[in-house]
């Protein structure tokens, strides 16, 4: 904050104060808020938006005036996170009035991209009022609430620049609209039933019903009778059935080729928090209870109650249950119609982006749902829902979506050249990066899906116009393999690969800016492509972001069947019995051809991961060959462990080639296979013995590599059994365990990482 | 066999005595025609026909035997097939033989024989050639090159700049048997069950399109497979092609075979598949004409090609729906699943 120097006081003396806001102070009502304590405080002056700042004059009395300074940071809107970065003293223009400027398209770059928020409890009230305007109207919202990243077309955020563009206020809303007292002030989105976006039912393709009301009916009457309904949302459709007709359920399975993979499920508030209908289902801890009612309404992974009430299949075999509220009026009207939960998955062919227009809703998703509920206001990009899981204590993300991204993180060191880092292959996002600011976008998908790059593009080119950074970089995983990869050579730009692990690593490292020393981070996932262009995955690398250093890693084994051993555990499992000279059976039709190319090493390749140990553990212990979804087994294997103590089998420790550490797997072999236990004996074993990897290869390091926190990292440490047993078995270690907190640790974190690990390394070229 | 040594050695390529006998007993016994005089130092051909066509090929199969052909047949169908998909008779051939000292004489003799039976089989006759024999553990037993000759008889243009959007792309038969007929030849699987490669002549299959008035292009899908040739057309054409991986045929074998090594077909290749790209109208006559072939019946309509959305780019709708990228062939994939 810059100050101007002090002027004689007098409490009478008129003052004039240039004032600079910025931070979070876009779309979540600031300038009405300057307004309001403005003209509250008798001072005149104006207020105006300039590319993601609040400018504004303020001239009164010299009490008045600090009184204002004071305030306009205190009492900020909830959804804002003002910071006072300019108030300098200027020449009293002595108007008679406070005013709200016109915003200014000027090139500060400042600025930042508001997310979308669950309706409020104001706006709940007057939904539900049947004396009010908006009575029943499911896109009702003010400042305090409603779409805004899913709808912001261009910077700065005025309604002109959103897809309401299209929607010409009505008097009514327009008086709301320009009157600085009214909650509805400069609330971008507003609309009423009068001249807003409407709801349309169809069937087929055709049109059945085109008003609201009935269509919410027709909608509504649908579910009851089981089918499934497309519904647009926020951002993008969900394909929504009764979550308790099973019958229901096992069709959008089928019709969606997804025969296992768990359907999130859109819980109706109730009792005093609203939570009463989730605890029905699931145990909810008191940090996923805040989770759960956060302003973006995320979808929370919880241990599913026995008694829930709920069709089998919508999480078969899992201990965990992904459950949400309502968070957008539409989806709270159908609730309420409905009285009970609903399943509610991303409305898209398998690992594709989420669907965000009829016309595609049409093309693709014909022969999935029965009916499509559609409005007409349109997405600018899609936001699929965020999802968080308790891990350990802490309330982690595991996919950033709709509200809360894109998110914004500190680098800690400014960049020279603006960086585009184009993350992974799975589970995509992309960072843009300027300054010392990183913004991660939501969710895109699996980038083997042609949709995928091109939401990829758009995604990219918007971001870089919406903060006015076009890159000057690119950064892509080094995997040549990797369609953004191939892509950024096409850009004519300049293209710096990353390496997959040491992105894992920067990402975590990044979280913890306050960190003194090195880090000694276990980057434990599938597979990444790694120095020696063999394939990592279980891994430790020591050092920090910019120069990460590999100092042990689990037995290297060899995999067949290139990118299908991802779905396949079987080769995992074989893998390792083959490796150490044991018969493997549980081989599918054709398997001799794969021993035989594992013996004679066609397209076969090393690898360290740790995720596909866990396949091979799954593998054997539940005799499950094939899964339909990337980390299914795993996922398996965690829930069968719940509740049973596990004994861990010590794993031999050894100073391999080239001076690293090596974790022998073998002594798993024999545990796993031991049918005289139970599956879920053999599974927590599994798991006590991963974890005690941690402690051990800590305390065996600890000499030649000092570190001052030990992190974990990589898509394995989504499995919260194994992260609770690595806290209760590194107890007596000195350097404290470090997790993801802001970012995923799963690839969605890669993209950030790139971003820190190029940032970490142009610093060290300068000095 | 009427050499006296069992094996090829260095005085084989000499000049002598000793290769004036390969040349003899092996080459021109069953390489003969009217036009083959190995004495000449060239011969003149007469070609019937305004538009030659003109091609080569070097052909380096490894075993040079697997089931369903040998480097021989492949040297002549190689090169005849790059002039039947380009509209042309293919009517001469020039042979060039590179042999590995050690190499014996009736393995040699076998492929030789192989070479001249596809040769009377395609109606082309071989009408130069050269033998050189390197020195052991210089060559990996035979390398053959073939050049050759054609006219070109198609009745329009044929070419990558006459495909439009909305053109449908056609394939001939099940593709991938080749490589992995000889995959598993060279890694010596010893798998019982019955892929055979596919290489063959497919002159019958671009002569019966002569007469489907509409057809822009054709491509006999080598290597890098069907992929290949579809993303050297979105390349020169910059349109998207996308293809549907439920009308592509691939044998049971094949697949099960791809399935357990981690192979996608669509990069594997053919040496007797054509891709044909034809107006939309002009696929279901197409069509008819391939399957009336005999080995065409398993013929398809299996893409099309659309205006540009983002870039040209080869896409694959999968049985279940989704859209997967294609990308271009890379020599050594390396899994990507994280
Ligand atoms: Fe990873
Ligand atoms: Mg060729
Ligand atoms: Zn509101
Ligand atoms: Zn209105």
């Amino acid at each position: 904050m810059r100050s101007s120097p002090q002027a004689p006081s007098g409490a009478h003396r008129l003052l004039a104060r240039r004032v600079v806001l910025t931070g979070h102070v876009q779309g979540v009502g600031f300038r009405p808020h300057v307004y309001r304590l403005a003209v509250a405080r008798g001072l005149t002056g104006w207020v105006q938006n300039r590319m993601g700042a609040v400018h504004a004059l303020v001239e009164g009395p010299e009490e008045a005036v600090s009184r204002f300074l004071r305030e306009v940071v205190e009492q900020a809107p909830p959804l804002s996170d003002p910071h006072l970065s300019e108030a300098v003293e200027t020449a009293p223009e002595g108007g008679g009035s406070f005013t709200i400027l016109e915003s200014d398209a000027g090139s500060d770059v400042s600025i930042f991209v508001p997310a979308d928020t669950s309706v409020c409890p104001d706006c709940l009230r007057e939904m539900r009022d049947p004396g009010d305007r908006r009575y029943r109207y499911p896109f009702i919202n003010c400042t305090q609430c409603g779409p805004r990243y899913t709808l912001i077309e261009a910077m700065p955020y005025d309604r002109a620049n959103t897809t309401m563009a299209g929607f010409p206020l009505c008097e009514a809303c327009r008086r709301e609209y320009e009157d600085p007292s009214n909650r509805r002030f400069h609330a971008e989105p507003v609309a009423c039933p009068d001249c807003g976006p409407s709801l349309r039912f169809a069937r087929q393709g055709k049109t059945v019903i085109a008003q609201t009301e009935p269509a919410l009916a027709a909608t509504a009457a649908a579910l009851k009778a089981g089918d499934i309904v497309a519904v647009r949302g926020i951002g993008g459709y969900h394909l929504v059935c009764d979550a308790r007709n099973e019958a229901s359920v096992q069709r959008l399975r089928q019709r969606k080729h997804r025969p296992d993979k768990p359907f999130a499920v859109l819980v109706p508030e109730a009792g005093v928090d609203g939570l009463d209908g989730v605890r029905a289902l699931a145990r909810v801890s008191a940090r996923a209870a805040r989770a759960l009612s956060m302003p973006h309404r995320p979808i929370v992974l919880m241990p599913r109650r026995e008694d829930a009430e709920l069709a089998a299949s919508v999480a078969p075999g899992l201990g965990v249950l992904g459950l949400f509220l309502p968070y957008s009026p539409l989806h709270v009207l159908l609730l309420d119609a409905i009285g009970g939960p609903l399943v509610a998955t991303s409305a898209n062919p398998s690992g594709e982006p989420v669907l965000t227009t009829p016309a595609e809703i049409e093309e693709r998703l014909s022969g999935v749902a029965d009916a499509v509920l559609h409005h007409d206001r349109p997405i600018a990009r899609p936001a699929d829902d965020p999802v968080l899981r308790e891990i350990a204590g802490t309330v982690v993300p595991l996919r950033l979506g709709r509200g809360n991204a894109p998110v914004e993180l500190s680098l800690p060191f400014a960049l020279e050249k603006n960086a585009l880092a184009l993350g992974a292959q799975m589970k995509a996002t992309v960072t843009l990066a300027f300054g010392n600011r990183a913004v991660i976008s939501p969710h895109i998908g699996e980038m083997e899906a042609a949709r995928s790059l091109q939401v990829l593009e758009d995604v990219s080119r918007s971001l870089q116009s919406l903060y006015g950074a076009p890159a000057g970089v690119l950064l892509c995983d080094a995997h040549p393999g990797y369609t953004t990869h191939r892509w950024a050579r096409n850009q004519g730009l300049p293209v710096v690969p990353i390496l997959h692990h040491h992105a894992h690593a920067s990402a975590l490292a990044a979280e913890y800016p306050d960190a003194v020393g090195n880090w000694l981070v276990f980057t434990w996932d599938g597979v990444g492509m790694g120095t020696d262009g063999t394939l990592w995955g279980g891994d430790v690398l020591w050092g920090r972001p910019g120069n990460w250093r590999r100092v042990a890693r689990f037995r290297p084994f060899r995999l067949t069947g290139g990118d299908r051993a991802g779905r396949e555990p079987w080769r995992s499992a074989a893998a390792l019995c083959w490796a150490v000279g044991r018969d493997f059976h549980n081989t599918p039709d054709g398997g001799e051809i794969a021993r035989r190319a594992w013996d004679k090493g066609i397209n076969t390749q090393e690898t360290t991961a740790a995720g596909r140990i866990f396949d091979a553990a799954a593998c054997l212990v539940i005799g499950r060959t094939h899964v339909s979804f990337e980390a299914q087994a795993p996922m398996l294997l965690e829930t069968l462990s719940e509740g049973i103590e596990g004994q861990a089998t010590p794993l031999p420790i050894s100073c391999g080639e080239s001076g690293l550490l090596e974790v022998d797997w073998a002594p798993l072999l024999d545990p796993l296979n031991d049918r005289r236990r139970s599956e879920g004996e053999r599974a927590a074993g599994f798991h006590a013995s991963m974890a005690q990897v941690v402690p051990d290869l800590a305390r065996a390091l600890a000499r030649q590599f000092p570190f001052g926190q030990i992190g974990l990292t990589g898509g394995v440490f989504q499995n919260a059994r194994l992260v609770r047993e690595i806290l209760n078995r590194a107890v007596g270690l000195e350097a404290p365990l470090r997790m993801h907190r802001h970012v995923p640790c799963n690839d969605a974190g890669i993209s950030f990482g790139q971003v820190v690990e190029y940032a970490a390394r142009a610093r060290g070229e300068d000095g | 066999m009427k050499l006296e040594d069992s094996h090829i050695s260095l005085a084989h390529g000499n000049g002598g005595r000793f290769m004036r006998e390969l040349i003899d007993e092996v080459f021109a016994r069953h390489l003969s025609n009217d036009t083959l005089d190995t004495n000449a130092d060239s011969v003149a051909l007469s070609l019937p026909g305004e538009r030659i066509m003109f091609t080569t090929d070097g052909f380096t199969v490894q075993p040079l035997e697997f089931p369903g052909g040998s480097i021989g047949s492949l040297a002549v169908h190689g090169t005849t097939n790059d002039l039947a998909v380009a509209g042309a008779d293919p009517l001469f051939l020039s042979l060039n033989a590179f042999i590995e000292e050690g190499v014996e004489v009736a393995l040699l003799e076998r492929i030789v024989a192989d070479l001249g039976r596809a040769a009377t089989e395609t109606g082309v006759r071989v009408a130069a050639g050269d033998t050189k024999v390197l020195p052991r553990g210089q060559g990996g037993g035979i390398y053959l090159a073939t050049t050759g000759i054609g006219v070109y008889r198609h009745p329009g243009v044929l070419a990558m700049n006459e495909i439009r959007a909305g053109d449908v792309m056609l394939v001939s038969g099940p593709i991938g048997d080749h490589g992995i007929a000889v995959m598993l030849a060279r890694e010596q699987f010893g798998l019982r069950g019955d892929i055979r490669s596919d290489a063959a002549s497919v002159l019958p299959l671009t002569r019966a399109l002569r007469a489907v008035p509409g057809v822009r292009f054709m491509r006999d899908p080598t290597r890098g497979g069907l992929v290949s040739v579809a993303h050297e057309i979105a390349r020169a054409t910059g349109l998207e092609i996308t293809l549907d991986e439920p009308s592509i045929p691939v044998r049971p074998a094949v697949t099960t075979v791809c399935d357990m090594l981690g192979y996608d077909p669509f990069y594997l290749a053919c040496e007797g598949r054509v891709v044909a790209v034809v107006a939309p109208d002009a696929a279901a006559e197409a069509l008819r004409a391939w399957k009336a072939l005999p080995g065409g019946g398993d013929a398809s309509v299996i893409g099309e090609m659309r205006a540009l959305v983002h870039g040209g780019r080869v896409l694959l709708k999968t049985e279940l729906g989704g859209l997967r990228i294609l990308e271009e062939l890379e020599d050594d994939p390396l899994p990507r699943i994280c």
